[in-house]
């Protein structure tokens, strides 16, 4: 409960709540100290009326003065704690042990014998056997004192008896219960308030600090720090502090995450310009071959065709890669055709020729291919290009393109050092962004994504790396073209 | 019993113990009366008024000298300390050749009173007579009450219990005391003056509700004021006539009120007949044959 209020009422509470427990306290451990002296001091009086007793009572019992004893007893047990209660009493016992007199005779009737026989089932000696103060600790806490009474020659004339039950030892409860309530309403009313007032004192500087804490990037640190509490408090100065440093701190990361933002937004502009100039740079290198050829062999009519086909599409494939980064430009998309493989083939001859590398391909396309040439083409050469570089010297790539109803394959194998799955994902995440010097296989997986489709390792080939792009033989998703 | 009489009747005549409301003085200007625990006259302001009002009828200074004591008064008496004294008609019997009548009180118009036996008034009485006793504890008033020695003595015997068959006795120096100590219960039973008895319970003490009356006595010769013979105070006629006509004034009728009496009579010595034949058949009495 206490946990849940405020900690600006928690002080205050908590400080009144000690308050008064303390309060509690003390009138607890004053009532124990209390009952203790209470003992203490009935026995310090008992004492006193005993001697008191002695000394008057030997005329009256040299004068067998029963009367004036029992009067003596009388008014002496009234100095004694309890004996208004019928708690306390005395008696005067004859040299043999009978009750004289006593200041209860109901209790300790005249003539009774007590010195050698049982009081309240404890035997007491007899008068022959007592020669000083006999003390008797009765179980329940009652006190039994049997003192000798002697003559100024030693002759005993008789013992005074005195018993007080445990209950006059007991605590005034009701006393005290009175002074405890005085001391806790005095409490309430004085320190009570008292205690809520400096706890309140001392939580103002708290809720100062919250109030700052909760203005913190609403409101400007400059302002804030001024509204920071000064107090001489050791503890909250520490706090207040930490506040300021803490803004502080905060404002700089500001200036360092709008910095870091800036950074960001000029990387990813480079990253996109690479992306775009690798994309374009790719089949300008086939194209140039294709113009190197129509130069060389153009007198032909089908050379010459087919090197502008050639060009013609390579410019296309650049057209759309550069279209694609205008959100405003659509521009037509055809289906891919099978032809498309060699296309992209003859595009990275002469980089296969400079290499003296292998390019064999493999088209099995068993039903109408419904996906856009332009990623196709941009993935197929983007994967044979990375493969060329992958086989290395004298290698070999093989590529395989295969399409059914609901698929469309396109998988890739080089004879250079195989690639584990491992480093395949950091190829990929440096590509992402860390390392813009190859963007090819990212660029791959990125139209994966964006086709529906999947691009990956193919484990199961062992022997080579083979790389596996495929996707659902199907239009391209709205807005990817 | 286990009180030695003798004893006590010699520590009396030390005169310890002694309470005075005031000083014994000695002349013929004022007129000393000793009071005895027959009446209830430990207030010193009614004594003060009380001698006051017989003062200005006897013509000199009234005081009044209280011991606790039968024998201390008698012992004031006839050492010429005081000019009369109050005391019992068991001591006027047994000193009666050296004393004379002064006056007698009239308790409820007869010179007459009785003795009462008392004990604690308890669920279950044990006590219903005098032959109960043996064993008890009995509280007497004073060795030379009629009523708070003499009369427990003759019935004792008439009884059939023997003193010494008693499981104590005591003397509380005073009929209040003997109420007071059976209340209490420190006695089993007490011999009281029955006047005394009733004038408390009039008054509503305390005491009086804690007991009961088991036995009264046949009547006895009221307590007298009585004189040396010889020795008269000059005044002392002026003081009978004071007594006697303390009735015939709103002042005295209050005094006698507040003494729970009706008046006085001059009295004779035949009042006292009772308590002398009673005195005869206890030893020790000290009245002969």
């Amino acid at each position: 409960m206490l946990r849940r209020l405020p900690y600006r009422v928690q002080i205050p509470l908590g400080l009144s709540l000690a308050v008064l427990l303390a309060a509690v306290l003390v009138t607890a451990i004053t009532a124990r100290v209390q009952a203790q002296n209470a003992r203490r001091d009935t026995l310090s009086l008992l004492d006193r009326a005993v001697v008191l007793v002695i000394a008057q009572v030997r005329p009256m019992l040299a004068a067998d003065d029963t009367w004036r004893v029992f009067s003596l007893l009388r008014d002496t047990a009234q100095l004694i704690p309890g004996a208004d209660a019928d708690q306390a009493r005395l008696a005067i016992l004859s040299p043999d042990g009978a009750v004289f007199a006593a200041s209860d005779p109901v209790k300790l009737e005249t003539g009774r014998q007590v010195l050698g026989a049982p009081w309240r089932e404890q035997p007491l000696l007899s008068s022959l056997e007592i020669e000083q103060r006999e003390l008797h600790l009765i179980l329940d806490g009652s006190v039994v004192l049997i003192d000798p009474i002697r003559s100024e020659d030693g002759q005993t004339l008789g013992f005074v008896f005195t018993e007080v039950e445990s209950a006059a030892f007991a605590p005034d409860w009701a006393s005290l219960a009175r002074t405890a309530l005085i001391g806790i309403v005095l409490a309430v009313t004085v320190l009570g308030p008292l205690g809520w007032w400096v706890g309140k004192r001392m939580a103002r500087p708290v809720g100062r600090l919250v109030e700052v804490i909760e203005r913190i990037g609403r409101d400007d640190t400059g302002v804030l720090q001024g509204d920071v509490p000064k107090t001489t408090d050791p503890e909250l100065s520490r706090i207040g502090d930490a506040v300021a440093q803490l803004m502080g701190e905060l404002e700089r990361r500001k200036a360092a995450e709008e910095r870091a933002l800036s950074a960001e937004r000029l990387a990813a502009v480079g990253k996109m310009t690479a992306a775009v100039a690798h994309e374009i740079n790719n089949p300008l290198a086939g194209m140039l071959t294709a113009t190197q050829t129509l130069r060389l062999h153009g007198g032909t009519e089908s050379i010459r065709l087919r090197t502008l086909d050639l060009l013609d599409r390579g410019l296309q494939q650049i057209r759309t890669t550069v279209a694609a980064l205008l959100p405003q430009a659509r521009i037509e998309d055809r289906p891919l055709e099978p032809g498309d493989l060699e296309d992209i083939v003859t595009l990275v001859r002469g980089t296969a020729e400079k290499r003296r590398a292998e390019i064999r391909i493999q088209v099995d396309v068993e039903s109408a291919l419904r996906v856009p040439s332009a990623p196709l083409r941009q993935v197929m050469l983007n994967l044979l290009l990375n493969a060329l570089k992958a086989a290395g010297e004298q290698g070999s790539v093989c590529a395989r393109l295969q399409a059914d109803e609901s698929r469309v394959r396109f998988c890739i194998n080089n004879s250079g050092p195989v690639l584990s799955e491992d480093k395949f994902k950091s190829t990929l995440a440096a590509e992402s962004g860390k390392d813009p010097r190859g963007f090819g296989l990212w660029v791959c997986q990125e139209l994966a994504s964006h086709l529906r489709g999947r691009f990956e390792l193919d484990t199961s080939e062992t022997s080579q790396t083979c790389l596996l792009f495929e996707v659902p033989n199907r239009e391209a998703p709205e807005g990817l073209t | 019993m286990s009180v030695n009489r003798r004893r006590y009747l010699a520590a009396g005549l030390c005169g310890a113990a002694a309470a005075a409301v005031s000083l014994p003085s000695w002349g013929a200007d004022r007129l000393r009366i000793g009071l005895t625990p027959v009446i209830l006259a430990d207030q010193v302001a009614f004594l003060s008024r009380w001698g006051r009002y017989l003062g200005s009828r006897v013509g000199v200074d009234v005081e009044f000298v209280a011991r606790e004591s039968y024998q201390s008064i008698l012992d004031l008496l006839f050492s010429g300390q005081i000019d009369a004294a109050w005391i019992c008609g068991y001591p006027f019997v047994r000193f009666e050749s050296e004393l004379s009548l002064l006056a007698v009180p009239l308790y409820q118009g007869q010179p007459f009173y009785q003795a009462y036996l008392i004990r604690p008034k308890t669920p279950v009485a044990e006590i219903q007579g005098w032959a109960d006793l043996k064993g008890r504890v009995l509280a007497y008033s004073d060795p030379l009450s009629n009523s708070g020695w003499l009369v427990a003595q003759a019935q004792l015997g008439k009884a059939g219990v023997p003193v010494r068959d008693l499981k104590r006795g005591f003397f509380t120096h005073g009929h209040r005391n003997v109420a007071e100590a059976v209340a209490a219960r420190l006695a089993q039973a007490g011999s009281i003056d029955g006047y005394v008895w009733e004038t408390m319970r009039a008054q509503g003490m305390p005491a009086i509700a804690k007991t009961e009356v088991i036995w009264k006595s046949e009547p006895f010769g009221f307590p007298p004021l009585v004189v040396r013979k010889g020795h008269e105070h000059p005044q002392m006629e002026a003081l009978r006539q004071a007594l006697l006509h303390m009735g015939d004034d709103k002042v005295g009728r209050d005094l006698l009120a507040s003494l729970n009496l009706t008046g006085f009579t001059l009295g004779q010595a035949s009042l006292f007949d009772s308590i002398r034949r009673q005195a005869r058949q206890v030893p020790g009495s000290g009245v002969g044959g």
